[in-house]
Formats: structure tokens, C-alpha cells, sequence
């Protein structure tokens, strides 16, 4: 076989193995992370799920935990500053409505909090118990 | 060990570089037509072999040192895993691996023994063997200090590319072609003479070219490796720098002189074998060239390391505005000096009266500099352009004012004005000339002290963080002073005041920061007392939807610090912003300094600067910081973020 021949396959094989390459490697390790993402979301929701469940929610809602320091309350809504709330909220103040009206007494503006919520989505998320934190 | 791995790096870069250089020179100097010639090329490409061979052995002992480095114990340079893991798990180990992929591929393209008698099949496997030898020397840069740079990294790697890849082209190309001139000035070699013209000519216009690529791209490399001048004077990778360029000053002048003198007089015998001589010495030269830019790849970027300035002095312009009456020397000097340097340019572009009007142009250059320098020089130290420690952040200036008290302002006044009875004419710290001192030289002022004044030294009695933290202070006291100059109108395109950061803490949340909101908000700081503030927090609490809608976050702190200045606003309207609960008492006493008073509201713009401030107990209208807000935000040309250091 001629050099010339054999630069030209050698060029080749370097620019189809470059190209299966990231065809084949590159773009499965992007598909295996977003799978990977979604696998551990799916995760999370379940276990969030799995914990409403325990506490008497109806099948398919999940229950959130936070963190925050109460900035107003009335009656059935706490106005909370809040840390992220891992699955639903970044950290923000955010309005919660909550379960029962008994929850208004417990807490004083300026308190620090743990809190649960429950729901299917943050719209119909409901605090349904506060602690001190 | 370092030794070893500089060795092993010097080895395995010229190598690569003389490889590349090999075909690049066999390409420029044609098929080659005569007996010498052919032999010159087959020398070449058995040179070749061994360089192949040398490289990949150099970088073989490279990745076990690094291996070794790495695992932070010289016998895991002999454990396997261990080699495994650096060359599998890390980014250089993977470049490493393409690398000497390449490299086995072009020694085994070499080593294949076929006829290259035919033209076509000549070039192939030139062709070729330069591609992928330029491939294994480019790939350098991936894992190259340029590949470590966060933004436009890009752009770094490709000027590195580009440098590389030039250095292969000009200097490894110097070997083999002294190697031709060599073999063709004798008598017996006398029939590639043609061919060795032929070669000498194209390589010095390609040489010409790849010198201007090699400029430019080193100049982009500098920019975004060094940054400073006193980067490049002070730290061992810009010294290494100089000491490449002083090197290459010597390559240069006998590029110019084969160039200019010995290349016209070709094909002359004599010619030829001077100009071998001197090809060769530049090859030489480009070898110990090699040996700098190993070493600067070992050693921490300019850019990251802290520079030792090495004079005793340096140029400032700012002395100018302390002293008018010497602008004019500056002025004088500076023009005599641009009319030399244009008279430079000139005299290299003309041909006839070359000498006197270079000598013309550098006297004009000399009495310039003599002239307008000397006005710009002040006093400088070894930590000059030393980088603070700490950050110009409201904790360090409450702790330097701590300082301050207790070592200080018996000397320099409570509030920096010199009105301390304990030395004899002490500076007023707000004021020039030592607002415009680097950090630098009060760090080593403050801790070497200043004799002749009575200035003690406090190197024993403060350690490094305090005395940054006393330097905060100082700039913050000059901030504070210019800051007189803000009122409660923003002055549009004029942010000069840097607010200092601070730490937001919200009750036991995870705190946040002022800088955080850089670029994304501005800032309404409102410092408050109760129950003289209540009014007005009422007033900001209702208002506060709006101001977010216009872009403004309102952070408030209470003069009094309290874990529960939450709770002691109210509930009734909702207080919905960040108020501090917990580090108060450091952004009250910092920026109490800008705005003193139980009421002070401060707007920082989305840079971080101060833009307009309330204070004396008043308490502004809603409106009237909704209008400096619109100002704010209709400002075309926002200033630039400032450092998170001062200078």
C-alpha cells in the first residue's frame, strides 16, 4: 500500500474514531447523568411520598420539610422566611397556608421554625405541623 | 523530586518541539533532489525515531513523578494503581494518555519501512508524521496552565495552542536545517547546496511570520497568565518570563543578522557554513529557552502567587495631583519621549541615515524618561502589591477599629485626622498621600514602622490578619471621608464609594451576603432605632412590594443588635424583609462611619457602590428613593464591580 494511502487511512480512522467517540461515549454520559437526575428526583418524590403517606396523607402527595423564622401570621396563613426547601422552593419568604388555625398561636413573628408541608404541588401545599427550632 | 520532574519536563517538551520541527523543516525544504540531501532526510527521520522514543520515555518518568507528587509519597511512583489511578482519574492523566497515543502512532508510522520514492508518497509521509506530531504538542495545552483559567478559557488555550505550535515551527525547526547547511558547505555535500538555499530561504520567511504568531500569542499568554507588571517583577513565574525573553533577545539578534547578512550571500561555501554555525547556536540557545518554559509550568501562575516587589521605588501618576507644580515636568517628559518613539519607528522604516536618526530617537527617549519620570516616583516596599488578606468586609473594619483604638489613635486621632497627642505631626490617615498608598505599602509601613517619624513598628504586637484588618479600617476611614461628598441625590455615571460588604443573618437561616446581591438588586441598607425608626419601618414594610418590583431588596439593621428585632417590629404591617438578627453591631459601627445617626438609610447600586445616602435623623419619603431608584435604573453605563480587596 502507497504512504500516501496510509496517511489517508490513518487520517481517517482518527477523525471516525473521534467521531464515534463522542457519538457513542460522549453523548451516553450526558444521557446517563440526565437519567441519573431523574432517577434521584424520583427518588426524592417517593420518599417525600412514602413520609405523607406515613402521616395519613391521601395516595400521591408528597411532604416537604423546611426551615425558617415566621415574618407574619394570620389565621390560616404563616408568611415564612425560608431556607431551600429541597423538591418544591429555593430559600425565600414564601406564604403558606396552614392546616389548622391553632397553628397562629403557637408562633410569634420573629420565631425561628422547623415546618412540614404536604401536597401534590407547591399551590396546594399545606403546613401541617411547626415546631421551634 | 521537583528537579526530576523539571528534567523529565524539559526532556519530554523538546522532544516534542524537535519533532515537529523535523517535519515541518522536511516539508519546507522540498523532495529532496541530490545524494546528500536524501541522506540529510533520511538522518532526519532516524533522529526522528529516537525523539519519538524520548519523549514518550520522558513522559513515562513525567507521570510517575506526578504520580508521586500527587499521592504525596515518592514510593507510589513504582504502585501501579497508583500510576493507573493519576493517568485515569485526572485531567492530566488523560491528556497524557492522548498524548503518547499519538506519540506511539507516530513512532509506529515511522518506524514502517516503505518507498517514499514517489513524490506524493514523500509528502504523505511527511505530511503525516507533522500533523501528528503537532497533535501530541498542542495537546500539551489542555492540561496547561492556560486550561486552568475560569473565564475565557477557551481563548487561552488557543493563544497556548497557537505558541506552542509556533515554538515548533521556528525553533524546532533550527536543528535540522543547521544539520543541511552543515552537510551542503562541504565539499562532498556540494550537490544539496541548492536545496539547502531553498530550505534557508523558505524557513526564514516562515521563521518571520511564526516569530510575529509567537509575539502575539505570548503577549495574549502574559495578559492572562502574569496581569501585572508587578506580577511579572515580584513572583518566580514572572521572573522566569523575563529571563525566556532576555533569552530569546540574543535568538532574535542572530535571526536578524542570518537574515539581513549571511542569507543574501548564499550559496558561497563560506556563507553556508556561518550560517550553520550560527543556526546551530541558535538551536542552542532555543534548548535553555526550553529549560525556562518547563519551569514556568512547574511554578505557580504570576497571576495567583504574591508578588515581592524588588525596587526600592515606583511610578505613580497620583503623585502628580499632590504636587501641580511638577505636571509640566510629566507633560514635557512625556511628550519628548513619544516624539522619540515615533522617531524610532521612523528610523527603522527608512533607509538612508539610519544610525543618526536611530541615535537621535533613543536620546530623545532617554531625555524624556530623565524628565518625566523622576516626578512619578514615590517610596515602594517588598509587599507593595502584596494582595490583603482579608476581604473590605464589615467584620474586618469593626475588628481594625478594635485595633485601632488600643494601638493607634493615641498618635493618629480617634477618627484617623491626625489629632493624636502622642506623636509629633502625625498624617491624617482620610486624606492623601496615604489614601493613595498601596495596601501593600501600609501593611509593610504598619509593620516595619517608620523611624524617622516616630512611627513604631507593630510586626511582634499584630499579626498578618489584624493588620489587614487596621488597613480595612484606613480605607473605610477615606471612604468615609469621600463619602461627605454623596448626598440624597444619585449622581448619574459617578460610583466611587465601594459599600463594604457584610454578613446577612436572618435568625438561624443559613446567612447570606451584600455581595451576594451584586449584579441582581440594589440595596436600600437602613440602619434604625427603635422606637424613633417605627414610623418609617412601618412606611418601608407597606412600600416594600414596590421596591422589589423596581428591583431594590431592603435590608434592614437595627443599631441596637437583638435576636429578636424581628419580633420587635411588629406584626401589624408585615415586615417581609431581611432584617439582621445576628452581626449587627459590625455594619452599624462600619457603616455608621458613612452615615452616623439613630436613622440612616443607605441605596447601593447593583455594582456595589454607594449612590446616595440619608442621614442626620431624617428619615427620607418613600418617593424620594423611589425616585433615586429610577436613577439607578436608568443609568446606561453601570460601573464596574469592584474588588472584593481593597488597593
Amino acid at each position: 500500500m502507497p504512504v500516501w494511502q496510509v496517511a489517508l487511512v490513518l487520517n481517517l480512522t482518527f477523525a471516525v474514531g473521534l467521531g464515534l467517540g463522542y457519538a457513542g461515549w460522549g453523548r451516553r454520559a450526558a444521557a446517563l447523568d440526565r437519567e441519573f437526575d431523574a432517577v434521584r428526583a424520583q427518588v426524592e418524590r417517593l420518599e417525600r411520598e412514602r413520609e405523607a403517606c406515613a402521616g395519613g396523607a391521601r395516595a400521591g402527595e408528597q411532604q416537604w420539610e423546611g426551615r425558617g423564622v415566621v415574618r407574619a401570621a394570620y389565621a390560616r396563613l404563616l408568611v415564612i422566611t425560608h431556607e431551600e426547601i429541597r423538591g418544591l422552593l429555593p430559600a425565600r419568604t414564601t406564604g403558606f397556608r396552614a392546616a389548622s388555625p391553632k397553628m397562629r398561636d403557637a408562633v410569634r413573628v420573629g420565631d425561628p421554625i422547623r415546618f412540614s408541608l404536604r401536597g401534590t404541588v407547591v399551590d396546594d401545599a399545606v403546613l401541617v405541623a411547626i415546631e421551634r427550632w | 523530586m521537583r528537579a526530576l520532574l523539571l528534567a523529565a519536563l524539559w526532556a519530554h517538551l523538546a522532544s516534542s518541539v524537535l519533532l515537529m520541527g523535523a517535519f515541518s523543516m522536511l516539508l519546507l525544504a522540498g523532495v529532496p533532489d541530490a545524494p546528500t540531501a536524501r541522506r540529510w532526510d533520511e538522518t532526519v527521520v532516524r533522529w526522528s525515531r529516537l525523539l519519538v522514543l524520548g519523549a514518550i520515555g520522558s513522559g513515562i518518568v513525567w507521570l510517575l513523578v506526578r504520580t508521586a507528587i500527587f499521592e504525596n509519597r515518592p514510593h507510589a511512583a513504582l504502585e501501579p494503581r497508583a500510576v493507573w489511578h493519576a493517568a485515569l482519574d485526572t485531567w492530566p492523566g488523560l491528556v497524557w494518555l492522548a498524548r503518547h497515543g499519538l506519540l506511539v502512532v507516530l513512532g509506529a508510522f515511522l518506524a514502517i519501512r516503505v518507498s517514499i520514492a514517489e513524490r506524493r508518497n514523500w509528502i504523505a509521509a511527511r505530511g503525516e508524521a507533522l500533523v501528528l506530531a503537532a497533535l501530541a504538542l498542542a495537546l500539551i495545552s489542555a492540561s496547561s496552565h492556560a486550561a486552568a483559567i475560569a473565564t475565557g478559557t477557551m481563548l487561552a488555550v488557543a493563544s497556548d495552542v497557537t505558541h506552542l505550535l509556533g515554538t515548533g515551527v521556528w525553533l524546532g525547526s533550527l536543528a535540522p536545517l543547521a544539520l543541511l547547511l552543515r552537510a551542503a558547505s562541504r565539499e562532498a555535500g556540494a550537490d544539496a547546496r541548492p536545496c539547502a538555499v531553498r530550505a534557508a530561504r523558505r524557513f526564514s520567511r516562515t521563521a518571520l511570520i511564526a516569530m510575529l504568531v509567537l509575539m502575539a500569542s505570548g503577549v495574549m499568554n502574559a495578559l492572562a497568565q502574569v496581569e501585572s507588571v508587578a506580577a511579572l517583577a515580584g513572583t518566580t513565574h514572572g521572573r522566569l518570563l523575563l529571563t525566556k525573553l532576555g533569552v530569546l533577545i540574543p535568538i532574535l539578534a542572530l535571526a536578524v543578522v542570518n537574515r539581513t547578512r549571511i542569507l543574501p550571500a548564499l550559496p558561497g561555501p563560506n556563507a553556508m557554513r556561518r550560517l550553520a554555525a550560527f543556526v546551530g547556536l541558535e538551536a542552542g540557545l532555543a534548548l535553555v529557552l526550553l529549560v525556562l518554559a518547563a519551569a514556568m509550568t512547574l511554578t505557580t501562575p504570576a497571576r495567583h502567587a504574591q508578588p515581592v516587589w524588588p525596587l526600592s521605588f515606583r511610578l505613580s501618576p497620583d503623585t502628580l495631583l499632590d504636587a501641580p507644580a511638577t505636571r509640566w515636568r510629566a507633560l514635557l517628559g512625556s511628550q519628548l519621549a513619544l516624539v522619540g518613539v515615533i522617531a524610532l519607528i521612523a528610523s527603522l522604516l527608512v533607509r538612508g541615515r539610519r544610525a543618526p536618526m536611530l541615535a537621535g530617537a533613543l536620546a530623545l527617549v532617554a531625555a524624556g524618561a530623565g524628565i518625566g519620570l523622576p516626578p512619578l516616583v514615590v517610596d515602594a516596599y517588598p509587599t507593595s502589591y502584596r494582595r490583603p488578606l482579608l476581604t473590605y468586609h464589615a467584620a474586618s473594619i469593626a475588628s481594625g477599629m478594635g485595633v485601632y483604638r488600643q494601638h493607634c489613635a493615641s498618635c493618629h486621632g480617634a477618627t484617623g485626622d491626625g489629632d493624636g497627642t502622642a506623636m509629633r505631626a502625625p498624617v491624617d490617615l482620610r486624606l492623601a498621600p496615604t489614601s493613595r498608598r498601596h495596601a501593600g505599602e501600609i501593611y509593610w509601613l504598619v509593620g516595619h514602622g517608620i523611624p524617622g517619624r516616630g512611627m513604631p513598628s507593630f510586626d511582634r504586637r499584630l499579626d498578618e490578619a489584624r493588620r489587614w484588618d487596621v488597613i480595612n479600617l484606613i480605607r473605610a476611614l477615606g471612604a468615609a471621608n469621600e463619602s461627605k461628598r454623596v448626598g440624597r441625590q444619585v449622581e448619574p455615571d459617578r460610583a466611587w464609594i465601594v459599600a463594604p460588604d457584610f454578613t446577612v443573618s436572618v435568625g438561624p437561616l443559613a446567612p447570606g451576603a451584600l455581595r451576594d446581591y451584586r449584579g441582581r438588586r440594589m440595596v436600600l441598607l437602613v440602619l434604625y432605632t427603635l422606637p424613633g425608626s417605627r414610623a418609617r419601618m412601618t412606611e418601608l414594610a407597606r412600600s416594600y412590594d414596590l421596591l422589589w418590583v423596581m428591583g431594590v431588596e431592603v435590608i434592614a439593621v437595627p443599631t441596637h443588635a437583638s435576636p429578636e428585632a424581628i419580633g420587635e417590629l411588629g406584626s401589624s404591617p408585615p415586615v417581609l424583609f431581611p432584617v439582621v438578627t445576628d452581626g449587627g453591631t459590625e455594619i452599624v459601627t462600619t457603616y455608621c462611619m458613612f452615615a452616623p445617626g439613630p436613622h440612616a438609610e443607605l441605596l447601593i447600586d447593583r455594582q456595589g457602590y454607594i449612590r446616595a445616602i440619608w442621614k442626620d435623623d431624617t428619615a427620607p419619603e418613600v418617593t424620594a428613593v423611589q425616585a433615586q431608584v429610577e436613577r439607578l435604573n436608568e443609568e446606561k453605563s453601570p460601573p464596574p464591580f469592584p474588588d472584593d480587596h481593597v488597593h
